[in-house]
């Protein structure tokens, strides 16, 4: 690890940018995917009658007992066979996004079981029917109780969007390994850049959850640390 | 007069929208990270032999190409369930890849090349027994090589397999390997590029071709076309000047030949003076 290697890296870091960006965008597909997904797979593990909620764990199982690298694959090469084209980016937003939402799932799961259910007792005997007490009571709560797991699972996620590279999409990792094929010295400097963007990507998400979950804290109702 | 615009606007729209579904476009699958064949310049840009040729015979053949950026082993899965129509990563042809894939007309007579640490003392002979561990790229017929004429037949040797090239030549710079087995001209370049580090201990003879390669069958009816580019190429002198630019020049050398080349390439389309711009200032 020279100097001259370093100097090396700092001009390239343009183009670990430019993948840093494809990292953020996978990123944002995936939450998303799996906060919807996971939010509607927690509710029904709950509330719903036994075999539907058993298709909903059955669901998680899967998404949760696969290893990343062979859903992205699966998810990658299978569409073909039924004649559907799809991009490796699609791909990898569908693949990490649903294992996502399958953890996600049991984050918002347990925050929902810690509401204790004379909640949403209370909430029927004032005359709300089910949906309505889930929407306005139990809901605002567990969301505000699940917001510590959560950072936890998008710090995970976060770090997931490099596995990408394993169907071709052009994330950070890809072009640092551009960089080390080009110049087999950078190998190190460019791995430690990358460990860098992400450590300060981390602490930036972490601290913006951090910001979100004690503005919206409920005095009495937080999470004691 | 208004209304006139209008209609035209929409002829034009229709006319350039029916040559954009026109010109045909084939995705070229490439692991772009085996020079001088194929790997990214620092400003991001991809060259090498393999990916000129192909931009050059799609010119010549008049389709447009993809190039899409794969891991080498997912190539050939990729070609045959039809994400990639084009497999052009330095492929040798073998019987075994002909079974599910079909080849082009050979473009490259390839050797193995046995890699070691200068001042280890190793030979050919040496680097490839007695216990030696021996690295290469996972999918490579360097591997096959090792595999089926070393390790099955007994020779006490350790194939330690890598996803990419240069992992193998860092893990022997590191002293973890004793030998690194891989294609003579990717070889020839890591050595340049570790000059006093590493040599190059010995060939082995194993008369590889390359070839591109396509889906089982040619359903897209592609490789007469790049049969007939590349004998276009080779009639014009084009091929011997792309040869001279890029096995023997440094990488940096190159690349800036190919910044200030390619334009003639991309935009004037004229394959002959590209190829002659390319070698002159990559040879200077």
């Amino acid at each position: 690890m020279t100097v001259e290697s370093w100097i090396q890296v700092w001009y390239a870091l343009p183009v670990l940018l430019r993948g840093l960006l494809v990292n953020l965008e996978l990123l944002l597909g995936l939450l998303a995917l799996g906060l919807v997904v996971g939010m509607a797979v927690a509710l029904v593990e709950v509330y719903a009658p036994r075999p539907v909620a058993a298709a909903a764990v059955a669901y998680e199982w899967f998404f949760r007992g696969v290893p990343e690298l062979v859903l992205l694959f699966l998810f990658y090469f299978g569409p073909d066979q039924f004649g559907v084209q799809i991009s490796a980016f699609t791909a990898a937003v569908l693949a990490l996004g649903f294992r996502s939402s399958a953890y996600q799932s049991q984050i918002f799961r347990g925050a929902i079981q810690a509401i204790p259910a004379g909640q949403m007792l209370a909430a029927r005997s004032l005359g709300m029917g089910r949906l309505r007490a889930i929407w306005h009571v139990v809901l605002p709560q567990a969301l505000r109780l699940s917001l510590a797991g959560w950072s936890n699972e998008f710090s995970s996620v976060l770090k997931d969007t490099t596995l990408a590279y394993g169907i071709g999409v052009v994330e950070v990792m890809r072009q640092a390994r551009y960089l080390t094929a080009r110049n087999f010295r950078l190998a190190l400097p460019a791995f430690i850049a990358v460990a860098f963007l992400f450590l300060i990507l981390t602490y930036l998400g972490n601290w913006t959850i951090g910001l979100v979950e004690r503005r919206l804290r409920i005095p009495g109702l937080e999470v004691r640390r | 007069m208004r209304k006139r615009a209008w209609l035209w606007a929409l002829v034009g729209i229709v006319l350039v929208g029916g040559v954009a579904l026109g010109a045909e476009k084939f995705v070229v699958g490439c692991d772009i990270a085996w020079a001088p064949f194929e790997w990214v310049s620092p400003k991001g840009a991809y060259l090498g032999f393999d990916l000129d040729v192909m931009r050059m015979i799609a010119i010549l053949e008049g389709y447009e190409i993809e190039i899409r950026d794969t891991a080498f082993d997912s190539i050939i899965p990729a070609v045959v369930a039809g994400k990639v129509d084009i497999g052009a990563s330095g492929f040798t042809i073998t019987a075994e890849r002909a079974e599910v894939v079909d080849f082009s007309q050979a473009y490259w007579t390839s050797d193995q090349a046995v890699v070691v640490r200068e001042g280890s003392g190793l030979n050919i002979v040496t680097a490839l027994s007695g216990g030696a561990k021996v690295g290469a790229q996972r999918g490579t017929t360097g591997a096959g090589w090792v595999e089926d004429n070393l390790v099955g037949k007994g020779v006490n040797v350790t194939l330690v397999l890598y996803e990419t090239y240069p992992e193998a030549v860092l893990d022997l710079l590191a002293g973890r390997l004793d030998a690194v087995v891989q294609d003579e001209a990717p070889s020839q370049q890591a050595v340049k590029e570790y000059a006093g580090q590493l040599v190059i201990a010995g060939i082995i003879k194993t008369y590889e071709e390359f070839g591109f390669l396509v889906a089982k069958g040619d359903p897209k009816r592609i490789l007469p076309r790049i049969n007939e580019g590349m004998a276009k190429l080779k009639a014009s002198g084009a091929w011997d000047n792309l040869v001279a630019a890029y096995f023997g020049p440094s990488l940096d050398k190159i690349e800036a030949a190919w910044e200030a080349c390619i334009s003639i390439l991309v935009e004037e389309r004229d394959v002959v003076r590209y190829a002659q711009c390319l070698a002159d200032r990559a040879t200077q």
